[in-house]
């Protein structure tokens, strides 16, 4: 069992509150992101776990035990950092063993653990190399087999992709996720990379201001956000605000200044009627409608196999649009609709 | 173009006015004349026979090497613990304890030696190799204390909790990962406090005795009663002893970088 249970952890540098009380739970062999932008608390959520940073209130437990006050040389977690901390007078054999002679384990087990994680990252004949003559990326796997040998409780990992390339921090994601799921091991991975998350998670829990937001599958986060927050970090939006007309039966009407009628869609919790709230349009779920809300054409952008439309309804509200390419529509001037079951009616993001 | 010829012209001369000294006290220690003459007018090995056949001369270049080791490894071992203790303080103590330990070789060096040599009078300490040890370690230390201290700035911190990550206790984290890294400052630092330990006169002048003198003060000695080539022969043992001890600690940082 080695599932993590985060209990009102908190945590406090001074008088800034770095995270609020939270709660958390991981389950056996899930792989949880923690997603948010710079300062939302993710890394000290993720630092407590790996016992570098001490909570301020709560507990931490592992497998049902509590480890809050247990140093991190006796967690047993697999740490992964940003920019490797690979040891820089050591071979990549000797990084990839270090953690296992510390075990105390004897030369033989030690060089066929070593062999087999290097194999694990396909770096298998890099063994005698300095750490300096390697790729971001090779440093990456590195980093990454290092904290895999050692068969940790946990694994951990703080933006371990931040520093690589977009093309290889795309193959990387996909290795880490096929590794996971051949050998399903409790991971935390930390990143402010809405896309990193989508590709790897079992769950994302979204963080803002020192607190979760919003816990679920990337599908939860990304089909039905608690607010505005989550709909804007996860994915592409179009957010029309305005007032809510009406709440029944887990739907709800927006009233939108300038729009001639209302926009209908599933009412978020805390959704009242007369409160402020805005509309979720996802671009790709806009497309030229005949007897839609008139609108032109202001922008097109060329993606490649997708395009953009930027549209200018009636009312002066602008909304996006995706569309394959070959479905862009000519002229300027358009009508758009959405169907209603795609929009969400969401709270404002609090501050 | 000419600017530039200036300028390596310029250089020259300051380069030439900085070793010139250095390099004339050489051909003075192979004259067989009983006076100093530059350049000797014959050559010969007869004041080398003469500086190695007195014992004072040998003891003295024997207390020289050894005062210099011994406080070269005590600045090692307190410069390197130093320079942890201050990094590992708060931001105000830390520049507290830097002005401390760079105090020594700030402050004159006479008042050092007065006070020095009151408090070795009042221990019974003057004239021992203790007190000269002891004096010249405050020197050198400093030297060590910085450039580990510049060692240790650039150590990035996340090796330590990865380390500690993986299972290492604080005593093998620095055994395994921080002393191996800080080793050339520490290197550097030892060479510098050996030389400083080896060339330092006024503090040796105080507290050197009868018996035990360093090979700076024996030459101080000579020349108040005669000025042969013997002491330019102690001067060139001095600047060669200095140059292999940098020379040593060179070829160990090399080999450190492959």
């Amino acid at each position: 069992m080695t599932s993590v249970r985060f209990a009102g952890i908190a945590k406090a540098f001074g008088s800034v509150k770095a995270l609020q009380p939270t709660d958390l739970d991981v389950a056996t062999g899930e792989f949880l992101t923690l997603l948010g932008p710079s300062g939302s608390g993710k890394t000290t959520l993720l630092n407590i776990c790996a016992g570098y940073v001490v909570p301020s209130q709560g507990r931490l437990l592992i497998g049902g035990r509590d480890v809050t006050d247990l140093p991190p040389r006796r967690r047993n977690m697999g740490m992964v950092f940003q920019n490797y901390a690979l040891f820089p007078h050591m071979s990549v054999f000797e990084n990839v063993a270090y953690g296992l002679r510390v075990r105390g384990l004897g030369r033989a087990d030690i060089e066929r653990k070593v062999a087999h994680a290097l194999a694990m990252v396909q770096l298998a004949t890099f063994d005698a190399r300095a750490v300096r003559e390697l790729s971001g990326g090779q440093q990456q796997r590195v980093a990454l087999a290092r904290a895999m040998v050692i068969e940790p409780d946990i694994l951990l990992m703080d933006e371990p992709l931040g520093a690589l390339d977009r093309q290889l921090r795309k193959d990387v994601q996909l290795e880490i996720r096929r590794m996971h799921v051949a050998q399903p091991r409790t991971t935390l991975y930390v990143t402010h990379d809405q896309e990193e998350a989508l590709v790897m998670s079992d769950r994302i829990a979204v963080m803002r201001a020192g607190r979760i937001v919003q816990i679920g599958t990337g599908r939860d986060l990304y089909e039905r956000p608690a607010d505005t927050f989550v709909a804007k970090f996860l994915g592409e939006s179009n957010l029309l605000r305005g007032e809510v007309a009406a709440v029944s039966g887990g739907r709800a009407r927006l009233a939108v200044p300038g729009l001639d009628r209302p926009i209908e869609g599933r009412a978020a919790p805390g959704i009242s009627v007369g409160a402020p709230a805005a509309a979720l349009i996802r671009p790709e779920m806009i497309r030229p409608q005949r007897d839609g809300v008139p609108g032109r054409v202001v922008e097109r952008v060329y993606l490649g196999e997708l395009a953009a439309i930027r549209f200018r309804l009636a009312g002066g509200h602008e909304l996006w649009c995706r569309r394959l390419s070959g479905e862009v529509p000519e002229g300027d001037a358009a009508e758009i609709g959405w169907e209603t079951t795609a929009v969400s009616i969401l709270p404002e993001a609090t501050q | 173009m000419r600017g530039r010829l200036a300028l390596n012209i310029f250089a020259a001369i300051i380069a030439l006015l900085l070793i010139l000294p250095l390099l004339a006290v050489v051909p003075a220690a192979f004259s067989d004349k009983s006076f100093i003459r530059l350049p000797p007018e014959t050559w010969s090995l007869r004041w080398w026979h003469i500086f190695f056949a007195d014992a004072s001369w040998r003891r003295a270049l024997m207390t020289s090497l050894e005062v210099a080791a011994l406080s070269a490894i005590l600045s090692i071992l307190a410069g390197t613990a130093a320079a942890l203790g201050i990094q590992r303080s708060g931001p105000a103590l830390r520049t507290l304890l830097t002005g401390l330990f760079v105090g020594p070789v700030v402050a004159p060096v006479i008042v050092l030696a007065v006070a020095l040599y009151a408090i070795a009078r009042s221990a019974g300490l003057v004239g021992t190799t203790t007190a000269l040890v002891i004096a010249h370690t405050m020197l050198a230390l400093p030297y060590v204390a910085l450039n580990v201290g510049v060692s240790l700035a650039a150590l990035d911190p996340r090796l330590d909790l990865a380390a500690a990550g993986l299972g290492a206790g604080p005593w093998r984290i620095f055994r395994t990962v921080t002393l191996p890294l800080i080793a050339p400052g520490i290197i550097a630092g030892g060479v510098f406090a050996f030389i400083t330990s080896f060339d330092e006169v006024v503090l040796s002048i105080f507290l050197a005795g009868p018996t035990v003198k360093t090979l700076p003060v024996r030459i101080w000695e000579e020349i108040r009663v005669e000025y042969t080539p013997v002491v330019a022969v102690a001067a060139t043992l001095m600047v060669a002893l200095a140059l292999a001890a940098a020379l040593c600690g060179r070829l160990f940082l090399r080999r450190g970088a492959r």
